[in-house]
């Protein structure tokens, strides 16, 4: 399982594909402070991208991956764009 | 932010577009020299205006512009079309670089490059240099203007790639970002939403891509199309030249003194400031006139480096507002004054005409517009409190016999009725705009859209001072776009064909403006082809728009006005222009969802005149809150007949049909929670319904709500956007404590 939900945290690990667009987004509309761990990601769908950046939920661990650390996960600090 | 930098952005703003419109007349006859005195004017005050600030390469590159437009003035040098393109390429830079300064306060990264190549292509020009191709950058194809805020510079050629998915790529097994990733050699990249991101994350389809993607990378085209196999279609590249190697530094311009052109500005905002003092003010007012004034000088002091003298400034200021009088702040405005006349250079005479000082005092003034609808909520519920006054009065006239406590109560009301009027009034005033506002981007376009059709096209605007609301204005620009840009490609025909009927070669354009009554009337007229309304007739049959019987018992007007028909305006040829499926119809749709009205005239081989015909003002609409399936919305007050209480029992019900009796007459009941799809409300037996009995088409209906809440008096605002579709609705209002209430639009509802 690519994202395990742990009640308000969910944890991003390895290939994070298309199949957890749905889950991903009930989860975040459902959580009143959701937050997330891309430590362990390796890959990001961009359905799951987008979800995360219209959502916005706190970042609790940034990804150890280069490209998702180097591109993407600044977007997922700071304020709403 | 200070004062003085939002000056600093109106007025640049200000300059740039009188530049821009002395350059055009420039380019019609390139020995206009007034025509260059206008744009040398506008180059000379804003290298001052920039001078203010620490923006070298901004300053630098309006320098060089300033000193070339001298070299054309003094006959040393001579317009040429080509020069005046170049030039209006420096304006543009320009208005970026506005807006970049608006947004983060500072140039981008790579300004000085950008300054040192426009200025290079500008001297080019000049010298009639005929290696000009190696000196003038490749064009950037369209879509490639978030180029200049990447604030990568790199000596190395780089590609420009922009991706925009289709946003039903997820479905084809593509993951964008996937993508991306591949990019070799990626320098720089941004992934930003394609639209603004919704507020409530449920309206998010998470099946949909609504991203996309801009990214530089140094390996060259070749290598990067490949990762894009699959979608081919959906992403662009360009090519970056280098940047050029840094420049000498320039002297460090914190520590030098401001620039002459900043000394003579600071100069005119405090001669300003200090007339402005003098005028005759109403008591109440003065106090807030010292305040501006003091405001204003204080940042004037500070952003020439004479920070120390705000102090002593500030405390005539205090002893202006201590005695109730200007006299102490202005007489020590003039010491200031009287402190820079030497620096004004004799050398360089500026003629400042009167009207740039008025100008400049109609300006003083900026306030969100939010502040302004704000008020507007206000007022709108202040005359709805007021309207409860009279109910009072008489009942209070009843219990007194007419006596003088109750004859003093109407004076007042009176009174507060009238000013509550005139508040409206003045309010509505506010929010007045003149027309020029969504005139100004017109000149450009027929110009570059005349190069590009090859036709030749004069356009002659009228009438921009008339004023009209904001909201009007706003509705009104891209009507308006699209209705000069259909003039030249439908309705202007190609030179020869022109030449051919007997007409001069050069088609015109007129856009005219004027105020009637309460309303404002634009009209669009070219001497083009003009429409053959029989064409327009088969057209609409051949689409299914109208049936053939219809169609033939049009008359010829009745027929031209089928072209805001959906579907009926696109011309046979698609061009890339105009035609793109979004016709008159489009037009028609804003310009009524405002309130207007459009109508079309047309006489084939002599032209075509479009009239819009919209309100002046936004309407303000009485309206009543009522309360449905837990929310509340508002119901213009005139539709609304009377407010009924009906009984529960006595609702009659016929399968799903309800109705109910009115004074002997039975009426068709509905329920507004049905009609929205909302939850109903907890009813017992014996309960009273709360129906409002609406006249549609005279025919009585009612409408049961679940209570009537307020009355308010506001101003619809047309949904836009993604709600725009919705027909249920007419608008949104914002009520007197922020709230924003749905308005529903009866007609469609029921």
């Amino acid at each position: 399982m690519p994202i395990r939900f742990d009640a308000s945290l969910a944890h991003f690990e390895g290939d994070c594909t298309v199949e957890e667009a749905l889950p991903l987004n009930d989860w975040l509309l459902a959580e009143k402070g959701p937050a997330v761990d891309l430590r362990r990601c390796t890959g990001l769908h961009t359905a799951l991208l987008q979800l995360l950046l219209a959502a916005r939920p706190a970042l609790a661990a940034g990804p150890e991956d280069p490209f998702l650390a180097r591109w993407v996960a600044p977007l997922l600090h700071g304020p709403k764009a | 932010m200070s004062s003085l930098f939002e000056q600093f952005l109106v007025e640049s703003r200000e300059l740039v577009e009188a530049a821009g419109a002395g350059l055009l007349r420039l380019e019609k006859d390139v020995g206009d020299r007034d025509a260059v005195n206008e744009v040398f004017r506008a180059f000379h005050t804003l290298k001052g205006a920039t001078g203010l600030f620490d923006w070298p390469a901004f300053t630098r590159l309006v320098h060089a512009t300033e000193d070339l437009l001298d070299a054309v003035r003094d006959g040393r040098a001579r317009a040429t079309p080509e020069l005046v393109d170049r030039l209006l390429a420096v304006l543009d830079q320009c208005g970026r670089w506005i807006d970049a300064i608006e947004a983060t306060e500072a140039l981008p990264a790579d300004a000085d490059a950008q300054g040192r190549r426009l200025a290079q292509a500008l001297f080019g020009a000049l010298s009639g240099a005929t290696d000009t191709a190696e000196e003038t950058p490749a064009p950037r194809p369209p879509g490639f203007d978030w180029l200049d805020g990447t604030g990568v510079t790199d000596a190395r050629p780089l590609t420009a790639v922009a991706y925009d998915p289709d946003p039903e790529c997820f479905f084809n097994g593509d993951d964008p970002l996937a993508l991306v990733r591949r990019i070799p050699e990626l320098v720089w990249l941004r992934i930003e939403p394609t639209a603004p991101w919704p507020a409530d994350l449920a309206t998010l389809d998470p099946y949909r891509c609504v991203l996309r993607f801009r990214a530089l990378s140094a390996a060259p085209q070749d290598d990067i199309a490949p990762v894009f196999r699959t979608a081919p279609d959906q992403v662009r590249f360009a090519t970056m030249p280098p940047a050029a190697p840094p420049a000498a530094p320039e002297p460090a311009p914190a520590t030098a003194p401001p620039p002459e052109g900043a000394l003579a500005m600071a100069e005119a905002i405090l001669r300003e400031q200090r007339r402005a003092l003098g005028m005759d003010a109403d008591p109440a007012e003065l106090d807030g006139r010292i305040a501006a004034a003091a405001r204003t000088a204080a940042g004037v002091l500070t952003a020439i480096g004479r920070s120390g003298e705000v102090e002593a400034m500030a405390t005539a200021a205090a002893t202006a507002r201590a005695a109730g009088r200007h006299g102490p702040l202005a007489d020590h405005l003039a010491t200031l004054l009287a402190g820079f006349a030497p620096a004004q250079s004799p050398a360089e005479p500026l003629p400042t005409a009167p009207a740039a000082e008025a100008r400049a005092a109609r300006r003083a003034l900026r306030v969100e517009p939010e502040r302004i609808d704000r008020l507007m909520a206000l007022v709108g519920e202040l005359v709805v409190a007021k309207n409860r006054l009279p109910f009072v009065i008489r009942e209070t006239e009843d219990l007194s016999g007419g006596t003088a406590p109750a004859r003093h109560l109407r004076d007042a009301y009176d009174a507060i009725d009238s000013l509550s009027d005139a508040l409206q009034d003045a309010v509505l005033g506010l929010r007045m705009l003149p027309l020029a506002q969504v005139f100004q981007p017109l000149p450009r376009l027929v110009r570059d859209l005349a190069q590009r059709l090859g036709k030749q096209a004069e356009l002659h605007v009228s009438g921009e001072r008339t004023e009209a609301d904001k909201d009007v204005l706003a509705v009104l620009g891209e009507p308006l776009i699209h209705l000069v840009r259909n003039a030249l490609d439908h309705g202007i025909e190609a030179p020869d064909a022109r030449r051919a009927a007997g007409k001069p070669e050069a088609g015109t354009i007129r856009v005219e403006a004027r105020q009637e009554r309460d309303s404002v009337i634009v009209e669009v007229a070219d001497d083009g082809a003009g429409i053959d309304a029989g064409r327009v007739r088969r057209k609409a049959v051949a689409n299914g728009a109208v049936d053939p019987a219809r169609a033939a018992s049009l008359s010829e007007e009745e027929a031209l006005a089928l072209v805001f028909l959906p579907g009926v305006s696109t011309a046979s040829a698609v061009t890339d222009v105009s035609g793109r499926g979004v016709g008159m119809d489009a037009v028609r749709t804003a310009i009524e969802s405002a309130g207007g009205r459009i109508a079309i005239a047309s006489t084939p081989g002599a032209g075509t005149r479009v009239r819009l015909t919209l309100p002046l003002t936004m309407v303000i609409t009485p309206i009543m809150v009522v309360a449905a399936g837990g929310a509340q919305f508002g119901v213009p007050t005139g539709a609304v007949a009377e407010v009924a209480r009906v009984p529960a029992a006595e609702v009659r019900r016929v399968k799903h049909a309800e109705s109910f009796a009115l004074r002997g007459a039975v009426v068709p009941l509905f329920r507004l929670h049905r009609l929205l799809d909302l939850p109903a409300p907890d009813r017992r037996p014996g309960d009273v319904e709360t129906v409002l009995v609406l006249r549609i088409d005279r025919e009585p209906v009612g409408l049961a709500v679940d209570g009537v809440r307020e009355r308010a008096e506001v101003v619809l605002k047309p949904l836009s956007g993604v709600l725009a579709g919705l027909r249920g609705y007419s608008g949104t209002a914002e009520l007197g404590d922020g709230r924003l209430l749905p308005v529903i639009n009866l007609r469609e509802l029921l």
